[in-house]
């Protein structure tokens, strides 16, 4: 149970009899950047509010190293820096003020000055009030709040909302290099390209309930797999007419397919048909994403 | 902690100068005219004494009885309505407006939350009333010789002062209710019902004897804001009765508030249930 910095089992949580989130068997392991995918409503902040003791679990468990986060939760807050989705902040306080006042609350052993040199990285302006600064600014000083104590485990609710792609960037180095340092990252977004780019794996929610958890290259390999092939002459329109495969484009002396099922199949009909060539095209992980959710090519029952 | 309970005076601090200096001017105008009030009225006895004021336990004959009428009447009220709108402020407006969000995702208690919040509160309540009852102490000491009263601006301070019991709660009542009902607004509409009611409650159990079984619910009753409470001084039988409503208060708050949903807007009663089918 404590090889995992998170860890929750059977973990539903009802608004009455609104559904948030049903039945999450959830673990990520130490070190590694964990992102949380899904639409809007799907469960993601309810899943983070109930590991940080924000709201309580209608049924099952949530563990954060090994600790309880209900009976448990101070202490295992301790380690955890967290960035809500929706960032409100007291208006009158000078942006310094506040982040000397959060780093001694948080009860961190990190460097008092750490959080300079953050707001340096993210070009942040300490000495301006809260409630001087535009979306982004505060946007800003959430992940500085998260980052600030160098701590165990960052839970970040869509951290690069509101920022612009120069500042998406630095924070997702600020994640990569956390993860360097043996943090580990868990967090909720939009922007699949990042989810893409610094997670090891993903975990897709999907009405509530958690539909895949995969390593991300495993994901993009096993789900579909897309492939133009090149031959002597064009092959007849129902040359590849098999379950699972699908005909994305005809274009000269070459077919685009997208592989689910019958991958054997196809390679032998495209072997008798004359192939000269075949070209695998990377399939992104906003393209999984979308035929989970039924939107993409094809769909996904999961 | 410390840190946390200094940056909630400081938050309250513009409302502890506003609130003292505006609520300051209260008794300072009321006390700084009646030289010229009783010079007015030195031969409307009969009107000073009306059965009406006497039946509501009123008299504008004395200094001690025009006070009871005007200042210690009306600042506790005036204070209450503050506690109420920073008591259902401190819980139920920061998770309204979000700020509570990262409060609780601290490595703190719940309960430690609710007693800073609540500690803060009543500091605030008492320099308020500190800064109002000193202006009232202050004017009375300025027009010596020109008031004929056994009242003592000592004592008209501590009379003053003594309403921070019934503030506190009030108080800690609004911060329960913040605590038990979905938002703010809910929570300030049943505080101030609940003030309005032990204000009207406290005075009708005076003029209306079937009623005085009932004069213990109200709070008011507690707070003696009378020429003879003046006199001699509030009870301590009183004032023990309204620390330990602001106790218990402060103890269903802390309940409720370790068992609460943040962010949801819930009642305790709406807390979520597993359908049949999904816990089957």
């Amino acid at each position: 149970m404590t090889d995992y910095v998170i860890e929750t089992h059977g973990l539903s949580v009802y608004y009455g009899r609104h559904r948030g989130i049903l039945d999450v068997d959830l673990r990520v392991e130490r070190g590694e950047v964990f992102g949380f995918l899904g639409p809007n409503g799907a469960g993601k902040t309810t899943t983070q509010r109930v590991l940080m003791d924000i709201i309580r679990p209608t049924a099952g468990q949530a563990r954060m190293f090994g600790l309880d986060c209900q009976k448990d939760g101070v202490a295992a807050r301790e380690r955890v820096g967290y960035l809500p989705g929706e960032l409100s902040l007291h208006e009158s306080m000078r942006v310094s003020r506040f982040f000397e006042m959060y780093r001694s609350l948080q009860r961190g052993n990190a460097d008092p000055r750490h959080w300079r040199t953050l707001s340096e990285r993210l070009e942040l302006d300490t000495e301006r009030r809260l409630g001087q600064l535009s979306r982004g600014n505060k946007q800003k000083v959430g992940v500085v709040t998260a980052f600030m104590n160098k701590p165990d485990l960052l839970i970040l609710d869509e951290p690069t909302t509101g920022l612009d792609p120069l500042v998406q960037q630095t924070v997702m180095e600020l994640v990569r290099e956390a993860s360097q340092a043996g943090a580990t990252v868990f967090f909720s977004s939009h922007i699949l390209p990042e989810v893409q780019a610094v997670c090891d794996r993903v975990g897709i929610i999907r009405e509530g309930q958690l539909v895949a958890t995969e390593r991300v290259e495993d994901l993009i390999r096993q789900h579909f797999k897309r492939v133009r092939l090149s031959f002597a002459t064009m092959p007849p329109d129902d040359a590849f007419a098999l379950d699972g495969v699908t005909v994305l484009a005809r274009d000269g002396q070459s077919v685009t397919l997208e592989i689910r099922q019958h991958l054997a199949g196809v390679m032998e009909t495209a072997s008798g048909l004359g192939i000269t060539d075949i070209e695998t095209i990377p399939v992104s992980l906003e393209e999984i994403f979308m035929a989970y959710y039924g939107r993409g090519n094809g769909g996904h029952n999961a | 902690m410390l840190r946390l309970l200094l940056q909630e005076l400081r938050f309250r601090r513009g409302a502890i100068i506003g609130w003292g200096l505006g609520l300051c001017f209260f008794p300072v105008v009321y006390v700084g005219l009646y030289p010229t009030f009783a010079d007015q009225m030195a031969g409307f006895q009969e009107i000073l004494e009306l059965p009406i004021y006497q039946a509501m336990g009123m008299t504008m004959a004395s200094f001690e009885g025009y006070m009871a009428s005007t200042v210690t009447n009306l600042v506790p009220l005036i204070l209450c309505i503050y506690a109420v709108l920073n008591g259902t402020g401190t819980l139920a407006g920061e998770e309204d407006s979000g700020r509570l969000e990262m409060i609780v995702a601290l490595p703190i208690p719940r309960w430690q939350i609710v007693a800073v919040k609540a500690f803060a509160l009543g500091v605030a309540l008492l320099l308020i009333l500190a800064i109002t009852a000193s202006g009232a102490a202050i004017t009375l000491a300025t027009l010596e010789g020109q008031v004929e009263t056994q009242v003592t601006p000592v004592g008209l301070f501590l009379n003053l002062l003594a309403a921070w019991p019934l503030a506190m709660a009030f108080a800690m009542i609004s911060l329960f209710l913040g605590a038990f009902s979905p938002n703010r607004r809910t929570a300030s509409m049943i505080a101030t019902v609940v003030v309005i009611a032990s204000y009207l409650g406290s005075n009708l159990t005076g003029l209306i004897t079937s009623l005085e079984p009932f004069e213990n619910f109200f709070l008011f009753r507690f707070y003696e804001a009378t020429a003879e409470g003046l006199e001699r001084g509030q009870q301590a039988g009183n004032t023990l009765v309204l620390l330990a409503a602001a106790l218990v208060a402060f103890g269903v708050a802390v309940f409720f508030f370790q068992r609460r949903n943040l962010t949801v807007g819930a009642w305790p009663w709406q807390r979520g249930r597993l359908p049949r089918e999904a816990s089957s």
